[in-house]
């Protein structure tokens, strides 16, 4: 495809609207989906239900000030603390808690006055604020999940939470506190229904990538790929900074206590403390990375470990933010290398509806394990093929010490940093929200930018000190090879691998 | 995948964000920066003039002459950074620039787009503007316009959300 790629990949193309100009209407050509006049002021047509005009703004519930107040009003109490209460007397605490309680509840109630929110079109709307007036527009195509929660509080006005969560999103979005336990359970069944997927979502199957799309049973334990050697797991852990300072610093207290008597048990005592929580980490870490085993199934990824409490996830391969290699200065000998797995969002797995953890890939793994590993979280990806290339000379003005390094393979943009400890980030181009540019004073005088590739996730893929010509270029670039990816990936079958592109029912 | 495009639009001669047709932001921005800056900064100097009848330490006088120094300044540079702001919009994505002394460019794909907020407070909305952010799964993400007509605004709000159903995927 050249330049201009659009969603017209398949057969399940979008109808991409003209370039400019008013918002069209935006027809999905995915099935279940209809053509619904989008967010333009004048078209608020909805399923089935006709709405002449805007539909009018909605407060919540008349009792949230109530609770709201409730719940800052405890944190009141508690910011006066027993201090403040023995030195307010009784009396007048009591004067300053009621007052309070009446700013409180003054504030609430005007917070309450100016919240609204509203469906227009194939949006919800929700208004905020008196002076600092805010509203957000929320696409009902982008709702992954609506749950009613129902906290202690809320339960006894007989009310409940509306949790929107997002595409995407790392947490909770935009939370409707408080409705009616009607109102939420109506709203919820409405926004769901006007975002084309009245059930539950479907499980996203990596169809696109795995290779087995049987829906296999529950005991599968699915196509085993690498398991680590526990020996290594310590060993790993014990070339840890912390590690080699712990004994150090041991021996230094013991010598202090023994021969000098002039630190007391107390200080003996903290000292140690300390030093257990600096070797704490490692010893976590053994803890947790115990038995690593990793394996493919349908789904995705699959990870179990630890030994005292075993933890397992699936990790849907689309839902694969970002890999980062880490090779520690300490473990150069050895010649290791660890490697983490950036992942966002929640769990396909409707059994447990829990966010997904990033982690471990391999706490600890040779350059050749870390090879044959890769591809199994970012399909067609070689370690030993992913050509980069370094800023200009210039750059050492700015990075004496570090090397960075960028490139764009096939499938990934390709960072290098560090010097001592090699740092190696990997994002997939479809994984990409957005890109960046970014230019300090000092790099202007050189003219070179850092290029940001910014996902989900919590690594951070930078092209750090580019020549500025070339820094435009990889952004450019980067924008397009991640449009080009997202089209590649948005509608491979109907039971794509978001929620977005599975029509539900058309209610 | 199939597609692999490798078309940056690269020219020696004119590199490519010059090249897009960026949109200003309201002047009346500058306005209510200014406003914004000499509410803030003038809360300080009669702070520290306060001060200075006061206790009479001539320490005071170097702190209102430091103010307005800083304040002097910040006009000076809010008028320029006001006019760094600007926006495009292209086919598949938004893009914002800012900054003077640290410059920056966002390229924000509407298919990414989560959620849109438009914001307005009280200066803001004296002045008939409003901010409009679009906000990504990426906290990193920023693509934030403020200085826009109540009526750009909702347009642009509109169009945003719209592209984004349009072309909305997943993660």
């Amino acid at each position: 495809m050249t330049d201009p790629v659009r969603f017209g990949g398949g057969p399940d193309a979008h109808d991409s609207p003209g370039a400019a100009g008013t918002p069209p209407a935006p027809t999905h050509g995915v099935p279940g989906a209809h053509g619904v006049p989008g967010g333009g002021p004048g078209a608020h047509a909805t399923h089935g239900v006709p709405v002449a005009g805007p539909e009018p703004r909605r407060r919540l519930a008349p009792l949230t000030p109530l609770l709201r107040s409730a719940r800052l009003l405890a944190l009141l109490i508690a910011g006066i603390s027993w201090r403040g209460f023995s030195e307010l007397g009784l009396s007048k605490f009591l004067l300053v808690v009621a007052l309070g309680l009446v700013g409180l509840i003054a504030l609430s109630v005007v917070s309450w006055w100016v919240t609204g929110y509203h469906v227009v079109g194939r949006e919800l709307r929700i208004h905020e604020g008196l002076l600092w007036r805010r509203t957000r527009a929320i696409p009902l195509e982008r709702l992954q999940s609506v749950e009613v929660v129902r906290p202690l509080l809320a339960r006894l006005g007989g009310l409940a939470e509306l949790r929107l969560e997002v595409v995407g999103g790392a947490k909770t979005e935009a939370p409707l506190a408080y409705l009616s336990v009607a109102d939420a359970a109506t709203l919820r069944t409405r926004l769901l229904t006007l975002a084309g997927h009245a059930a539950p979502p479907a499980p996203a199957a990596g169809a696109a990538t795995a290779g087995t799309p049987a829906p296999a049973a529950a005991a599968d334990p699915g196509r085993f790929i690498h398991r680590v050697d526990n020996h290594d797991v310590w060993l790993s852990q014990l070339l840890t900074p912390q590690a080699w300072f712990t004994p150090l610093a041991l021996g230094f207290v013991l010598v202090q206590f023994l021969f000098e008597h002039t630190w007391g048990f107390i200080a003996l005592a903290s000292t140690l403390t300390a030093m257990v929580s600096v070797i704490q980490q490692p010893v976590r870490r053994v803890l947790t990375d115990w038995d690593f085993r990793l394996a493919a199934d349908h789904a995705g990824l699959r990870l179990r470990h630890g030994l005292l409490e075993t933890r397992s996830q699936t990790v849907p391969l689309n839902r694969v933010q970002a890999v980062g290699l880490t090779w520690p200065l300490l473990w150069r000998p050895k010649g290791w290398l660890r490697a983490r797995l950036d992942v966002a969002g929640i769990g396909h797995d409707r059994a447990s509806q829990e966010n997904l953890r990033s982690g471990r890939l391999l706490p600890v793994a040779t350059v050749d394990t870390a090879r044959r590993v890769l591809p199994e979280a970012l399909p067609g990806v070689d370690l030993a093929n992913l050509p980069v290339t370094p800023p200009p000379p210039r750059a050492r003005w700015l990075t004496p010490i570090a090397r960075p390094a960028a490139g764009l393979t096939d499938r990934v943009f390709v960072t290098w940093d560090g010097r001592l400890t090699r740092e190696l980030v990997l994002v997939p181009y479809a994984r990409i929200q957005s890109v960046r540019v970014v230019r300090g004073p000092v790099q202007r005088l050189l003219g070179l930018a850092t290029v940001h590739a910014d996902t989900a996730g919590s690594l951070a893929a930078a092209a750090r000190y580019r020549d500025l010509d070339e820094a435009w270029a990889i952004a450019a670039d980067l924008a397009n090879r991640a449009r080009a990816a997202r089209a590649a990936a948005a509608p491979p079958t109907p039971p794509a691998s978001t929620w977005d592109a599975s029509g539900g029912g058309a209610r | 995948m199939t597609a692999e495009p490798h078309s940056a639009p690269r020219s020696a001669l004119q590199p490519w964000p010059e090249t897009v047709a960026w949109r200003p932001v309201s002047p009346r921005l500058i306005v209510i920066e200014l406003l914004g800056l000499a509410i803030g900064l003038g809360l300080l100097l009669v702070a520290a003039l306060v001060a200075w009848a006061i206790s009479g330490s001539n320490w005071f006088g170097l702190a209102v002459a430091a103010i307005i120094v800083l304040a002097a300044v910040r006009a000076a540079t809010i008028v320029r950074a006001v006019r760094a702001w600007g926006y495009a919009e292209r086919d598949d994505d938004l893009l914002v620039r800012h900054g003077l002394l640290v410059r920056r460019l966002s390229i924000v794909p509407y298919a990414r787009m989560q959620f849109v907020d438009v914001t307005a407070g009280p200066l803001e909305r004296m002045f008939g503007l409003a901010t409009v952010q679009l906000h990504t799964a990426a906290a990193a993400s920023d693509a934030r316009v403020p200085g826009l007509a109540p009526a750009e605004a909702s347009r642009l709000r509109d169009r945003l959300t719209a592209l984004g159903q349009v072309r909305a995927e997943g993660l």
